[in-house]
């Protein structure tokens, strides 16, 4: 049987292709992935090695509130440590470091970098003979005026050596001559971030908190080992409490580490679009392998009847497929590589600019590619190579390869049963289960849907074909009873477009009702005239000093600020935003339930009604809280608001919590109410000329800023978009395959119309309408589907504050017309195909 | 289009040393060997042959489905040669009809889909009392809503044959229509020829093996090897075994 089967290999080399097409698309994705991530993997810890390869010692205080996805805040240390760790015997020289929020404003006014979720933008010490930065230019910043720079936002900003530079950070915006610029580790910006560098004494007042610094980095004198060097400077620290000494791997490690974990999260993201591609790749696999399973129904047969067991049979087909996974797999490595390229160049599209240098294949990459392609591949391939092996040595002698739809009523049980699964965890979900099961359910409704797709097919096919017919004569006729002629056929190649318009339904649905619910909210509890913001929510943003420059100025009435700061609450890390009560009067309403906002005194905090039944508090109450700066303290509970709020930790506090001490908190927007009286344009006149001199921030009305708000999640839209884009190629080429492998087997008819006078554009015309036909299944029950799944999971996230469900309809007809003219694409190169077609050869096709 | 030798009117379609080879060097086949002939105006002619004589080549290149190596071939006044892919379908659909031994439907379309196909292709109304005429004479009415797979062979023949008669084309040519009938529906569908021919001054060519069927010609034409080697007139079903039989020898 392998030289049956080997036989068959060579012999069908252009159905091979097309088979290992499918299975070179679906693999791609998932190596590309792999190869993607890897790369970036290495990049980072190569960077950190060599970065901190110097370093023998690092002191830090030893307490940190961790948030969530890996992110952490420690507290400060006096800058005088540096000092005293100098003294310490085995020390060559003691560095003190501070690294935090800075923005580099470039020289047409808007800052360099991405804003919210672009690569990180730092301000940093900088000193001679620096560790980290290698000059390549000038000199290293000596006094407050002065400034160095990363070579890659140097080359961005097109700033060179004695120019200015206006920078914005915690103490404000100011502006400083640049002096220096410089190489971190030998690259030009570490994973794309960029680094304004100051002398310490600049960046413990302009960027932190003055007379404190995030770290001591210590370069030994080569007299002790690390570890020795480490654990004597801890015992020489014993008057400074809570404080830690990490050796130079130790540090390598963690940063390591902790970048890893982003990555990881990331790779994870990634790779649930791979396996999305993965599984409507299984599909178009599936597929091909039946359709040529059915059209060599007879080549089968007459290997039954001259003797062939069915085993024989089925084991020649599936030797077939395990090739057909092997070389598609392996092709499939090489189109990851390409693939990782392209998913580099489509994140910097989305603002996410990422390192790389050279190009990681790791060999567990290559291992977990093959055998999965071969594993699905030949998943893919058993069922149709049974059926083969059932054929009876009969049907050598006939010659038909339509596929019969078997068991409709077995069909309907399993549809049901798995609608019956679906809807179950659906309202287990409702009724407070978790999210998990709702991924049970979901899988569940689709597997009853496909499984549905032959009995519903050719219904499908005569009701979307109708207006066809009416429309194209008889040319639509021929497309409608063509999709229509193979139920099972058309389910299958529907199936992956039906996956692919579901989801992206179901996201577009998820992403409109984010932007309703964000428009109402903000619609309800921002109030005034005007919004200066940004859009990071979580690491800088605009300086707190901002607020107080707005105020006094002459055309406004009334600002106030919202912003955010790491606090302990209940033994967890949290973003709690950050208000001042007193201004923020009438600005912003937080839907109070219980208790008044104005009640928020300095030691209070307001806590959302659902945070307040997890913590079991209500107002009086006290909880325990611990700021940045290792202060622990307790919180009364003044008030309870409504949840879904834009505070999306569920906690509140006072500005005046802050106040001297070295924290870091930052404003990520500021609302105003104009004088009465004032004109709209001198009130824009005035206050844009203040956010362009901050270099941060954008000025808009209320209805620009609830707009801008809203529109902040079209760019997950994007991407998300961007990533589902892969399954949905793979299923145009399912309808490829399929329409190719059609128009062959149909050759010996077209070769009959075309003699009795079809004209080639009529061949083309009925192949790109059953095309279209086909494609138009998948997506009319995609579009129910994802409406359907868009619901419930938007009705899922109740919860979390999602109460606004909106059906974008234009989105939804825009997936439809995009999926008419998927149709019409797939259809180009089989109707070229069919059109070339020999009319003589096709007639005396066997 | 100009034609130098324009033929007699009464001329349905003529080849004009009309040469077809395969291959090349030594498998050089001559398919058509300097073939010249006529067919007129409402004329029924057989063409008969040993296998492999050239027949069905010749057929296909008097209806626009092959090109010549040599030679031209003019229906209803027009030069076939060089013309252009789209304005051979036209002339196809417009001017020829065609039954084919076999497979000839298309096997989604009704029956009546199928009859009247090169219309519809046409987007043509065509002549509705005709076509009920055609569809009557060849004794369809019933079926009309059946697809091809729910007919028998012999009703599948005369369905081809109603769909060549149905847009009124200049010439019909069959390539063995009866070859996979048996003798009953056969001779069925070669009397409704006759009737077409007779009645309609309908034009047909046909090829056969079978010395019946051809008798029921006005004309046979002899191919072998490439040639036409001979003609006969009112033939009979003895006389054209006895001259099939020279063949043999
Ligand atoms: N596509 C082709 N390539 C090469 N040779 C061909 C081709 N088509 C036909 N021939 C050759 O041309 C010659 C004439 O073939 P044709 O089909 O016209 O014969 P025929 O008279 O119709 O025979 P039959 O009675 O068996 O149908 C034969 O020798 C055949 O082998
Ligand atoms: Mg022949």
């Amino acid at each position: 049987m392998w030289k049956v089967a080997l036989k068959g290999i060579v012999a069908r080399k252009g159905r091979l292709f097309l088979t290992s097409l499918a299975v070179i698309l679906g693999t791609s994705f998932l190596s590309g992935t792999q190869i993607f991530s890897d790369t970036l993997n290495r990049t980072f810890d190569t960077l950190f090695a060599e970065v901190f390869a110097d370093v023998n010692a690092y002191v830090r205080s030893s307490n940190v509130i961790e948030t969530d996805f890996g992110a952490e805040e420690r507290t400060l240390l006096p800058a005088s440590i540096a000092e005293d760790v100098a003294k310490v015997e085995g020390v060559q020289s003691a560095i003190p470091q501070v690294q935090a929020y800075a923005r580099i404003i470039g020289k047409d006014g808007e800052a360099i970098g991405s804003e919210g979720n672009g690569p990180p933008t730092f301000g940093a010490v900088m000193t001679e003979n620096d560790v980290f930065w290698e000059l390549l230019d000038g000199r290293a910043p000596a006094n407050d005026t002065e400034v160095a720079l990363d070579e890659s936002s140097a080359d961005a900003a097109n700033y060179v050596v004695g120019d200015t530079v206006r920078i914005s950070a915690k103490a404000g915006t100011r502006d400083f001559k640049l002096v220096g610029i410089a190489k971190y580790g030998g690259v030009s910006s570490p994973g794309g971030a960029t680094f304004a560098l100051f002398d310490l004494q600049t960046a413990t007042e302009f960027l932190g908190t003055p007379g404190f610094i995030d770290a001591v980095l210590v370069v030994g004198d080569g007299s002790l080992s690390d570890r020795e060097l480490a654990d004597k400077i801890t015992a020489s620290l014993s008057s400074y409490k809570e404080i830690e000494t990490l050796t130079g791997d130790e540090i390598t490690k963690e940063t390591q580490d902790q970048i890893g974990a982003v990555l990881d999260f990331f790779s994870i993201f990634l790779r649930i679009f791979a396996f999305i591609a993965l599984g409507v790749a299984t599909f178009v696999i599936y597929n091909v392998f039946s359709i040529t399973a059915a059209q060599r129904m007879r080549e089968s047969a007459l290997l039954r009847a001259i003797g062939a067991s069915r085993k024989q049979v089925t084991r020649a087909l599936l030797i077939e497929s395990a090739a057909v996974g092997l070389i598609g797999s392996a092709f499939g490595i090489v189109a990851g590589i390409g693939l990782s390229r392209g998913l580099k160049a489509m994140l910097q599209a989305f603002g996410v600019d990422l390192p790389s240098r050279g190009l990681v294949i790791t060999g567990s990459a290559i291992v977990t590619t093959l055998v999965v392609g071969m594993i699905v591949t030949l998943i893919a391939g058993v069922f149709p190579a049974r059926s083969a092996g059932k054929v009876p040595p009969i049907a050598a002698m006939r010659d038909s390869v339509s596929e019969v739809v078997t068991s409709r009523k077995s069909r309907f049980v399993f549809t049901v049963l798995c609608f019956v699964i679906g809807g179950a965890s659906v309202i287990a979900v409702f009724a407070g289960a978790a999210a998990g099961i709702l991924g049970l359910g979901v899988v569940a409704i689709f597997m009853g849907v496909l499984a549905i797709g032959p009995v519903t097919a050719r219904p499908l096919a005569m009701l979307i074909g109708a207006p066809i017919q009416r429309l194209r004569g008889v040319t639509g006729t021929m497309a409608r009873e063509n999709a229509a002629r193979n139920p099972k056929r058309t389910a299958r190649t529907a199936a992956p477009v039906l996956i692919g318009v579901a989801l992206v339904t179901a996201v577009t649905v998820l992403a409109a009702s984010l932007r309703t619910e964000i428009r109402n909210l903000i619609g309800e509890q921002f109030k005034g005239d005007y919004a200066i913001s940004v859009q990071t929510q979580g690491f800088g943003g605009l300086s707190p000093t901002l607020v107080d420059e707005v105020a006094k100025l002459s055309s406004v009435e009334q600002a106030t600020s919202i912003g955010f700061a790491t606090v302990k609450i209940a033994d967890k890390g949290r973003f709690a935003s950050v208000i001042n009560p007193v201004t923020a009067a009438g600005l912003i309403d937080l839907e109070m339930i219980k208790g008044a906002q104005a009640d928020l005194d300095a030691d209070g905090v307001l806590v959302s009604e659902g945070q307040s039944e997890k913590l079991a508090v209500d107002i009086g109450d006290t909880v325990e809280a611990m700021l940045t700066d290792g202060s622990e303290l307790e919180l009364t509970v003044r008030g309870i608001f409504d949840n879904g709020t834009f505070t999306t930790g569920g906690f509140v506090v006072n500005r005046e919590l802050f106040a001297d001490r070295p924290t870091s908190q930052f404003d990520f927007a500021i609302y105003i109410v104009k004088k009465d009286g004032v004109s709209d344009e001198s009130a824009r006149a005035e206050l844009g000329a203040l956010v362009e001199q901050s270099g941060v921030g954008k000025l808009a009305s209320r209805s620009e800023y609830i707009d801008d708000q809203a529109g902040q999640v079209n760019q997950l839209l994007g991407l998300v978009y961007g990533l589902l884009a892969l399954s949905v190629i793979i299923a145009v080429v399912g309808i490829v395959i399929t329409l190719l492998l059609s128009v062959f087997e149909r050759r010996r008819e077209l070769g009959l119309l075309r003699a009795v006078g079809m004209s080639r554009s009529q061949v083309r015309s009925s192949i790109r309408w059953e095309s279209v036909i086909t494609s138009l299944i998948g997506a009319v029950s995609g579009v129910i589907l994802g409406i359907a799944l868009g619901w419930v999971i938007v009705r899922a996230l109740d919860d979390e504050g999602l109460k606004s469900y909106t059906l974008p309809i234009g989105g939804t007809i825009g997936i439809l017309i995009l999926s008419f003219m998927i149709g019409v694409i797939a259809a180009i190169y089989p109707a070229r195909r069919a059109t070339r077609m020999n009319v003589l050869e096709s007639l005396s096709a066997s | 289009m100009t034609n130098l030798q324009t033929p007699p009117l009464d001329v349905a379609a003529r080849a004009e040393g009309a040469r077809k080879t395969y291959g090349k060097g030594e498998n050089t086949v001559h398919a058509l060997d300097g073939v010249t002939v006529d067919f007129k105006v409402g004329e029924f002619a057989a063409i008969m042959g040993p296998s492999g004589s050239g027949k069905s080549t010749l057929m296909h290149c008097l209806a626009g489905l092959d090109s010549l190596t040599e030679g031209r071939v003019i229906i209803d006044g027009t030069d076939l040669t060089g013309l252009s892919d789209k304005s051979l379908t036209t002339l196809r659909r417009d001017e020829i009809g065609f039954i084919f031994q076999a497979y000839n439907l298309v096997p989604t379309l009704t029956a009546e889909e199928n009859i009247r196909l090169p219309l519809l292709l046409a987007n043509r109304k065509g002549d509705e009392a005709w076509i009920n005429r055609v569809i009557d004479a060849v004794g369809l009415r019933d079926r009309l809503h059946h697809k091809p797979s729910e007919l028998s062979g012999g009703q599948q023949q005369r369905v081809a044959v109603a769909r060549a008669l149905a847009s009124q084309p200049k010439i019909i040519f069959a390539d063995e229509p009866t070859g996979n009938l048996d003798s009953r529906s056969g001779s069925e569908v070669l009397r409704f020829m006759r009737k077409v021919v007779d009645e309609l001054d309908q034009t047909i060519v046909m090829v056969t093996h079978d010395p019946v069927a051809a008798a029921i010609a006005d004309r046979i034409v002899f191919l072998a090897d490439g040639k036409i080697v001979d003609e006969m007139r009112s033939p009979t079903a003895e006389k054209v075994l006895d001259r099939m039989k020279q063949f043999g020898n």
